[in-house]
């Protein structure tokens, strides 16, 4: 039998086939309805996600407060630095631009399950960062003052739900950034860690 | 186009499609869901696509194959339909007698789905390989495998059919 022939007889057979499959209904209800509530667990996700890193962030900060210590800001006195082993230094947007990936995160441990969409955070040099959570894309601004003070603001954001690695919930917490070599680090306003960041090739 | 529009215009379509791929259609109408459940999440970004039906059908397509790559796929395509449980109409007789969709079933996932983009969606090389993230080279060597898997399981077929009109 020759090539030709075969490749006809295939058309006919997957024709064949595909004529014979029954009407499907309610196609459209089936995939909307499912997008949807995929949409309302990632939103009780994300939100948990958030909630957790934040109580986490307050709950330290109160520890600290509540020690025989100066009662300000950790973040001032440079104590919470040394406890989290970060070097002081004076950081740009042009020193964390580039592209980061989360090799830890507090409340999170399947960093590395497959995602649609590569988790990542890009910062750019011009104070907004863009990345996915693994399935939606972010995008927000950032600020870094000095000795590391960092904010963040979160933009609009698509909810699609999946094992979501809340980058927004530690942006949103964390009140300190820090740049060693190919790490980057968020801390919360205790000094506690947050998350880790490896740069992305 | 609406999400409505394209579902009403093109779903029934992608159901074919999944069946092709598959083999089974429980599975197809999951494929068809699964992908429109996707295209719908990020429709925004869909309708504006060159061809929107091109992008949602590379999800099916990868859906299909992450599904059999997964440990909990266990069932190979069925190479029979059952009637009852599947395509309740007089066509599953002649799907059910094509030698050749039986000897489809022994091809790998990707083998046959180089196949249904090849012929049943008429597909050129480079675009299957752009919906595979592929290279053509590559489609072209999967195609030629699978046709000769298909021309060897027919021949035998043939073959043993020649040798049971002999004996009876």
């Amino acid at each position: 039998m020759s090539n030709t022939d075969l490749e006809d007889d295939l058309r006919g057979t997957f024709e064949r086939a595909a004529a014979s499959v029954p009407e499907a209904d309610g196609l459209t209800e089936r995939a909307t309805v499912g997008a949807r509530r995929a949409q309302r667990r990632t939103w009780i996700i994300s939100g948990a996600a958030a909630a957790a890193v934040a109580a986490i962030a307050v709950a330290g900060f109160g520890l600290a407060g509540s020690q025989d210590k100066p009662t300000q800001p950790p973040v001032a006195t440079g104590e919470a630095t040394a406890a989290v082993g970060a070097t002081p230094q004076v950081l740009s947007g042009q020193a964390v631009a580039g592209k980061w990936r989360a090799v830890q995160m507090v409340g999170t441990r399947a960093l590395r399950e497959a995602r649609p969409e590569d988790p990542v955070l890009v910062f750019k040099p011009d104070g907004t960062w863009t990345g996915s959570d693994g399935c939606n894309g972010l995008q927000g601004t950032y600020t870094i003052g000095q000795r590391g003070a960092f904010t963040a603001t979160v933009g609009p954001q698509h909810l699609v739900g999946c094992e979501n690695v809340p980058h927004t919930g530690v942006l949103h917490a964390a009140k300190r950034i820090a740049v060693s070599g190919d790490t980057l680090q968020l801390f919360g306003a205790d000094g506690r860690q947050l998350a880790s960041y490896a740069r992305a090739r | 186009m609406e999400f409505e529009e394209y579902v009403s215009a093109r779903g029934q379509e992608l159901v074919r499609l999944g069946f092709t791929v598959s083999g089974d259609y429980q599975r197809a109408e999951d494929l068809a869901q699964i992908a429109l459940m996707q295209a719908f999440r990020s429709w925004r970004k869909v309708r504006t696509a060159h061809d929107p039906h091109h992008y949602v059908r590379r999800i099916l397509v990868n859906e299909y194959l992450s599904m059999t790559r997964r440990r909990s796929f266990s069932e190979a395509p069925t190479a029979d339909l059952e009637p009852r449980r599947t395509v309740p109409d007089h066509a599953t007789h002649v799907v059910n007698s094509d030698d050749l969709w039986r000897a489809l079933a022994t091809l790998s996932a990707r083998e046959r789905v180089v196949l249904v983009l090849r012929y049943y969606q008429d597909l050129d090389d480079q675009t299957i390989a752009d919906v595979l993230g592929i290279k053509p080279s590559s489609v072209r060597a999967t195609a030629s495998r699978a046709l000769a898997s298909l021309r060897k399981a027919r021949d035998s077929t043939r073959d043993s059919n020649r040798v049971d009109e002999r004996l009876s």
